[in-house]
């Protein structure tokens, strides 16, 4: 929550400024969410998941955290939901980020990288966003 | 190479830039022949969508040459002419499975920004700023393209490139809201915006056997497209358009209302420049003033779908008028894959004709012209098509 806030809230004067307002309020009413799982659905059936390893950034971090992998109805795909439990040192962050990946490694085995070279240059304007957008599988509210 | 850059509320300008780099073994790398202006640009020009860098290139309405290919690619080959879907999306997640293209769960690398304004991200778009995945765009000699077998179309020999262009963008997106929509033979449709989004919209109406198709604007040479291509007109500064739309539909109002203006609307009553000051004061983002129009417009029970951008929030939305008479409203960014192959078949059948869009054709080096020309509807100018 904390860096998507901040993504807002640097790069973003107009749209986003509701946005922060609506964030916001939610964050002022917000419970203890300390236990709260992150959850993706893939789109590949659990039967042939159980068979093969998790990918790449999870297995990273499988050590650090309590993966639990479940059907999704209707022909969904399998549910994976992490728990950092307390006193782990893995952030939330990478654990959106390695979910992220993994639904895309399993999906269509390989990891969209952002285009390139840049055309922008490191700018006092443009640094803000690019500082977020370079951790841009990191934040918002997986 | 050259590349249109943005660099700043308003200001564009031609520069040079890296030539672009296969990134993922998906990809392949096209030499661009035209590219195009589209509605949504105007929204990040006038900064109404605040996550553009000063630098990026803009542009995702286009066409052109395979030069490489990246390792993984089976559908295309160096020396295919290609049209690109302008929603960027992987073909393998539950959302292309179900033909969402533009919602797909991989093909977007910021997912972060637009998840935490709306909830949930959707797929990723070229030149569309940060928050679609900061690709860059198409106004340039050469664009990468990601998963290019599930967004490249090869273009059949019978099709010019004036008119498979628009296949890219604004064909696939009218189409879209036809379909959706849930456009049936004999339905009334009406269609605000005759712009090249709104023109394909209303000519899918038609193909789709509507009784009526019924297009809004007050621009006489929009219109005047737009009866060419099958369509009835309402002049919304000069005629009560609710009224009209009652009459013309036998008082039960429109079947399908399809709405492509978008977030800058205009108006000539009072609610533009109460809905103005509030989007300038940021109380609200987006200006919905076609959306209220369509959803008071609309028949009971009747449907209508949002092809128009909007970014946030709005005021007064109709919601009363839109639960009590049943309606069901639906929008999407479009969903391009769906529909470039059925698109390119009836562009080559002569069904679909769209070179009378490209009002304005120049070299790249005019784009900051030709976006001026576009912003203004200067000369008559639907869409300036640039030349790399
Ligand atoms: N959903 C998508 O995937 C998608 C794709 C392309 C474009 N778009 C959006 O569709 C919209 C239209 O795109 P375009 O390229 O045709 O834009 P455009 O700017 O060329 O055309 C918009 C038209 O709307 C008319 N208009 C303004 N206010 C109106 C009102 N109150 N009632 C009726 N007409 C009004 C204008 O006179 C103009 O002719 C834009 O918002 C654009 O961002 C969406
Ligand atoms: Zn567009
Ligand atoms: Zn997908």
């Amino acid at each position: 929550m904390a860096r998507t806030k901040t993504i807002l809230m640097l790069a973003a004067p107009l749209a986003a400024g509701a946005a922060i307002a609506a964030a916001r309020s939610r964050a002022a009413r917000k419970p203890d969410e300390s236990g709260r799982r992150h959850v993706v659905t893939v789109f590949k059936p659990l039967s042939e998941l159980e068979s093969q390893q998790l990918p790449g950034s999870l297995r990273e971090i499988a050590d650090g955290v309590e993966i639990t992998l479940r059907a999704a109805p209707a022909g969904r795909g399998t549910e994976i939901a992490v728990r950092i439990p307390e006193g782990s040192s893995t952030t939330p962050g990478e654990v959106r980020r390695a979910l992220r990946e993994t639904r895309s490694l399993i999906e269509v085995g390989d990891v969209l990288l952002p285009a390139g070279p840049p055309t922008t240059k490191p700018t006092l304007t443009n640094r803000p966003l690019q500082k977020a957008t370079q951790h841009g599988r990191e934040g918002g509210l997986l | 190479m050259k590349a249109l850059q943005w660099q700043g509320v308003n200001k564009l300008a031609v520069g040079t830039v890296p030539d672009p780099e296969l990134r993922n073994p998906g990809d392949i790398i096209v030499k661009v022949s035209r590219t195009v202006t589209c509605g949504s640009d105007l929204h990040l020009l006038g900064g109404y969508i605040p996550f553009m860098e000063k630098g990026d290139v803009l542009g995702h309405e286009f066409l052109g040459e395979v030069v490489e290919v990246g390792p993984d690619v089976r559908n295309h080959r160096v020396g295919d002419r290609v049209v690109v879907s302008s929603f960027i999306a992987c073909g393998n997640c539950w959302y292309c499975d179900q033909k969402l293209f533009s919602l797909c769960d991989n093909g977007n690398t910021n997912p972060a920004i637009t998840e935490t304004l709306w909830g949930h991200a959707p797929g990723g778009c070229f030149g569309y700023s940060h928050a679609m995945g900061g690709n860059a765009g198409s106004h340039a000699e050469y664009i990468r393209v990601p998963f290019a077998d599930v967004g490249a179309f090869t273009v059949p020999d019978g099709v010019s490139d004036d008119r498979a262009l628009f296949a890219s963008d604004s064909a696939s997106t009218g189409w879209m809201g036809a379909d959706l929509g849930g456009v049936k033979p004999g339905d009334v449709v009406a269609v605000w915006g005759a712009g090249a989004v709104g023109q394909m919209a209303a000519r899918a109406a038609v193909l789709l056997g509507a009784e009526r198709v019924i297009v809004i604007d007050r621009l006489a040479n929009r219109l005047s497209q737009a009866e060419g291509l099958g369509t009835e007109t309402i002049n919304y500064e000069t005629t009560d358009v609710a009224a009209e739309l009652r009459e013309r539909s036998g008082g039960r109002g429109p079947d399908v209302c399809i709405e492509a203006v978008g977030m800058e609307a205009h108006s000539p009553g009072a609610h533009f420049g109460y809905d103005q000051i509030k989007q300038q004061l940021r109380l609200q983002t987006d200006r919905p003033i076609a959306v209220r129009e369509a959803i008071h417009a609309c028949r009971k029970g009747g449907s209508v779908f949002v092809l128009g951008v909007y970014a946030g929030f709005v005021d007064k939305f109709p919601l009363g008028a839109m639960m009590n008479k049943g309606l069901t409203v639906r929008g999407a960014q479009m969903h391009g894959q769906r529909y470039i192959p059925m698109l390119l078949e009836r562009m080559a059948k002569g069904e679909l004709v769209t070179e009378h869009l490209a009002t304005h054709v120049m070299p790249l080096d005019q784009a900051p012209e030709g976006y001026r020309m576009f912003k203004e509807k200067e000369d008559d100018c639907v869409r300036a098509v640039f030349i790399p």
